[in-house]
């Protein structure tokens, strides 16, 4: 038997618009506390009031025209006080479904289901707020009948698909036409957690603490030279901003964890949010270690991904995926291997760039290096951050040589093997030219060769 | 011509295909055009507003005057090293006359294919391919194509990346 749809609209949590309510009307009101108890109810305060009653109205007026129904192919989101918006989200093109909680949620209770359909886009939707445990309930039930209309193939049936496919056969309720949410699946199994301690002291060694402290000593030295205090005014705001900037990286990646789901790598991290984030591992289509200067004395690195179809960024720090945001060499690349689908990109043998690749670059010749073979294509690169970039060949989009006036003389060129979207670059800078036409060729032979295996299926899923 | 015969750049098999003519003429047009407003913005400036005398306004017009044949020819040399090749899974692009490029897109890395023509590159019966993959370095555009010749780019390239495609 077929599932009815999802009878009827569902709505988001009461609480939203208390969760929502702009900060700044809190803190007007708050704010201004001081002169309605002195000047009493004049006419700004009046105006004030007024503003925040508004915004409140409007807050509560949202959440009224809010609504979401769960049919049997599409998720529909319909929202809007004054221009209605009706969105529809394809059930079987969802990624990813990642919670999020941000702070003011988290103190209610509350979470924000965020869609990824892989347009590239950024979020396709998102539903906040929910209380959690619907929102982990609804998670799941959504991917299950994404992975069941997936299964049921052509058409389109939301359930029934036959046994022992991924996800699918869960029979519907007849009289509700729900699909009951799976047994909980077996506890994801932890891959890496950051340490806290070291996330500590990976904060402070990082460039923006240096100058903060050197730019912080070096103002308080010309003001106590110059004798004047002014210098003291301008630098606490900068401060503030600083260690404001500062605070936002550490609880972005407070309690990092990644662990190993069904779906793909789990992400689970924040101090003040809570994010959970899934990344899926065929998707993922190249990785980069790096290691700034001053974490090498104690070996440690950062891992990061770039991930198709995901333009997810809240913070800056996170700008494709972070799959460790610091972390023992050993274990980043223990990690990036189980990335990459099992397989090593440190046994690629790195050739490093000709020695007159100084007079093109003096500065960081010395730290270039390249190779690649059937499975990848890797480039090392950079001094004060050593970055470790590999493309799988199998996701190679692209391979340009370029020559500039100044290569030119030197015979060198740079090729740059391009991946998608995401941090990862690989680039073999100032190669000598003969070998730089060589290397193109043969990377446009090899990823040929992985794409072809891919697509006939004869590679492991991480290299697809 | 493609320039100096060099290695690095040469053709995967036989010769790079080349641009129409016409593109720099178009470009040419274009350029010019930039140029006399400047120069009539610059005059003005340095006559009305600065009072230069009149040595100061045709030694800067002189200047403009080498910076516009300069461009011409720059323009020309551009347009001669641009080539493409399509090749049996790849398509091969060169172009730069400073910074020469070198790019290969294979079929099944294309996500889709644009077919743009500006007024003035519309009016001269041009117009440039550029092709788009998962990847925003992947510069590969070739402009001057006669009209006919770039639709049926266009359509070879779409039918090979349909039937070559490759999943991300």
């Amino acid at each position: 038997m077929s599932a009815a749809p999802d009878a009827g609209a569902r709505r988001l949590s009461p609480l939203t618009p208390v969760v929502r309510a702009p900060i700044v009307v809190i803190a007007v009101v708050g704010g201004s506390w001081q002169t309605f108890l002195s000047n009493g109810l004049g006419p700004s305060s009046l105006v004030v009031l007024a503003l925040a009653a508004a915004g409140i109205l409007y807050g509560i007026v949202a959440w009224l025209r809010t609504a979401y129904w769960i049919h049997d192919d599409e998720l529909r989101i319909d929202t809007g006080v004054v221009s209605r918006q009706s969105r529809r989200i394809r059930i079987d093109r969802l990624q990813g479904v990642d919670i999020v909680q941000p702070l003011m949620a988290r103190l209610f209770g509350l979470a924000e289901l965020r869609f990824d359909t892989a347009s590239g886009s950024g979020r396709e939707g998102s539903l906040a707020f929910l209380p959690h445990r619907e929102a982990v309930a609804l998670r799941a039930q959504l991917l299950l009948r994404r992975d069941a209309v997936r299964a049921g193939g052509a058409d389109g049936r939301p359930d029934g698909g036959p046994d022992g496919r991924s996800g699918a056969g869960l029979p519907s309720d007849p009289v509700t036409g729900e699909v009951p949410p799976a047994a909980p699946p077996a506890p994801p199994r932890v891959l890496a957690k950051l340490d806290l301690g070291l996330l500590l002291w990976a904060t402070i060694l990082s460039p923006i603490t240096l100058v903060l402290v050197l730019g912080g000593a070096a103002l308080l030295v010309v003001s106590w030279v110059t004798g004047a205090p002014l210098f003291a005014g301008g630098f606490v705001p900068a401060v503030l901003g600083a260690g404001f900037a500062v605070f936002r990286g550490f609880s972005a990646a407070y309690g990092f964890t990644v662990s190993d789901s069904a779906e793909g790598l789990a992400v689970r991290r924040g101090l003040t949010a809570l994010t959970s984030q899934t990344v899926p591992l065929p998707r993922i289509q190249g990785v980069v270690v790096s290691e700034p200067v001053m974490w090498r004395p104690f070996g440690w690195a950062r891992l990061e991904v770039s991930v198709a179809g995901s333009a997810r960024s809240d913070d800056s720090t996170f700008s494709a995926a972070t799959l460790l945001p610091v972390g023992p060499r050993a274990q980043v690349l223990w990690l990036a291997r189980y990335a990459l689908g099992g397989e090593d990109p440190t046994s690629v043998p790195l050739v490093p760039a000709p020695r007159r690749a100084r007079y093109a670059a003096p500065l960081s010749a010395w730290t270039l290096a390249y190779g690649h073979d059937d499975r990848f294509a890797v480039s090392r690169r950079g001094w004060w951050t050593r970055r470790f970039d590999v493309a799988p060949q199998g996701k190679v989009q692209s391979v340009r040589v370029r020559r500039g006036p100044w290569q030119r003389r030197l015979r060198l060129a740079t090729v740059l093997v391009d991946s998608p979207v995401g941090k990862v670059a690989v680039q073999a800078r100032h190669r000598d030219e003969q070998e730089s036409r060589t290397l193109v060729d043969d990377v446009v032979v090899r990823s040929r060769r992985a794409r072809r295996a891919a697509s006939s299926g004869r590679v492991a899923p991480g290299l697809l | 011509m493609l320039g100096s015969v060099d290695d690095l750049f040469a053709p995967p098999q036989a010769d790079w295909q080349r641009v129409s003519p016409r593109l720099a003429t178009s470009r040419r047009a274009s350029a010019m055009l930039m140029l006399t407003v400047l120069a009539v913005l610059l005059v003005g400036f340095l006559w009305f507003v600065v009072d230069a005398g009149a040595a100061v306004v045709a030694t800067a017009l002189v200047a403009l005057l080498v910076l516009a044949a300069f461009v011409w020819w720059f323009i020309g040399r551009v347009v001669r090293r641009w080539g493409y090749a399509e090749q049996a899974e790849e398509l091969y692009i060169t172009r730069g006359a400073l910074v020469r490029t070198l790019v290969a897109v294979p079929y099944g890395r294309m996500q889709y294919v644009d077919v743009e023509a500006g007024p003035l590159d519309r009016m001269l019966g041009i117009a440039t391919v550029h092709l788009h993959t998962a990847s925003p370095g992947t510069t590969a555009l070739v402009p001057g194509l006669v009209a006919e010749e770039a639709a049926r780019l266009r359509d070879r390239l779409t039918e090979l990346g349909e039937a070559r495609a490759a999943g991300l």
